[in-house]
């Protein structure tokens, strides 16, 4: 009867510590790795930015530094994206239904080098 | 299905009035057109263009003008190439007809007087027949090609190739206050 007690109570404490390594294990760890990438990616948002109708729409973009932004041309002609100011970065020639994305480094005015009078804006708040 | 059309005497004209002189208005005003010949007319405007750009890169040195030369021929041969695409969809052929001729005569001496000239005096003539180009254009377009146009897909093209036109006008004029100064 003794030796059927102690059996009984290490079959006890065996499932307790089983139960309490599997709660400290890995699988856990990884949610949160997970939960915090996840963060990451909603704090960093990839903004979109269509090209139609000879216009950048929406105009105006409102980021955060580490935002990307992708633009993609739906005219029937070329279009290109370059910083205003002095030129600090150009897309390539982007044909109809072509992409380009930038990533955001900070506030900056912007404009189709092939038709100037097309213009947005990128403002990081 | 493009079907053929006839445009009024009176539209006939107004078109004429837009892309040429008065002298050719009475010469076409028993003219008719259908929608092969207005993709024709629209086709042929796109050329002019390219041709006009094409003296453009060889006579200027201006980087401004250049850069507006180079989009001109480009934005024009992808307008061209879409209503290419269109009329060999639908199975149709351009229709030369009487106001595309008289378009490229008219267009002939435009070049003529543009390949005589050099330097400044190019590019403010260049610019200038610009401006004046599409604005007529834009009017015939806006006012007379688009709602007299049947088929759905060709009218669809000819109003997407509207904004583009505009912007070229805007950059033109842009242009034009540049030289000026």
């Amino acid at each position: 009867m003794k030796n059927l007690i102690i059996a009984f109570n290490r079959l006890i404490l065996f499932a307790f510590l089983s139960v309490t390594i599997w709660s400290c294990t890995s699988p856990a760890s990884e949610s949160t790795a997970d939960k915090q990438e996840e963060s990451t990616q909603i704090a960093h948002q990839t903004h979109l930015v269509e090209i139609t109708q000879m216009k950048f729409n929406p105009e105006v973009v409102t980021v955060k530094i580490g935002d990307k932004i992708t633009f993609v041309n739906h005219d029937m002609v070329a279009h290109d994206i370059t910083e205003e100011s002095s030129k600090k970065w150009s897309s390539s020639s982007l044909q109809p239904e072509q992409t380009w994305t930038l990533d955001v480094t900070e506030s900056n005015n912007y404009y189709c080098s092939l038709h100037p009078v097309m213009k947005g804006k990128i403002i990081v708040e | 299905m493009i079907k053929s059309r006839t445009l009024s005497m009176l539209k006939v004209g107004m078109i004429a009035c837009f892309f040429i002189p008065s002298s050719f208005v009475l010469a076409q005003q028993s003219q008719q057109l259908s929608d092969p010949q207005i993709a024709s007319v629209a086709v042929t405007a796109n050329q002019i263009d390219i041709d006009y750009a094409q003296i453009a890169l060889t006579h200027s040195k201006n980087s401004d003008v250049l850069n507006f030369a180079r989009t001109m021929a480009n934005d024009h041969k992808a307008v061209i190439g879409q209503a290419v695409a269109l009329v060999t969809k639908l199975k149709v052929t351009p229709e030369t007809n009487a106001v595309t001729k008289k378009l490229l005569s008219d267009a002939e001496k435009t070049k003529k007087e543009l390949e005589q000239k050099k330097g400044k005096a190019f590019d403010k003539a260049y610019v200038n027949n610009e401006v004046a180009y599409h604005k007529a254009v834009i009017a015939a377009v806006e006012s007379l090609l688009i709602p007299e146009t049947d088929n759905a897909e060709l009218k669809s093209l000819l109003q997407n190739v509207l904004p583009a036109l505009k912007t070229h006008l805007s950059h033109a004029e842009m242009l034009q206050k540049m030289i000026a100064k």
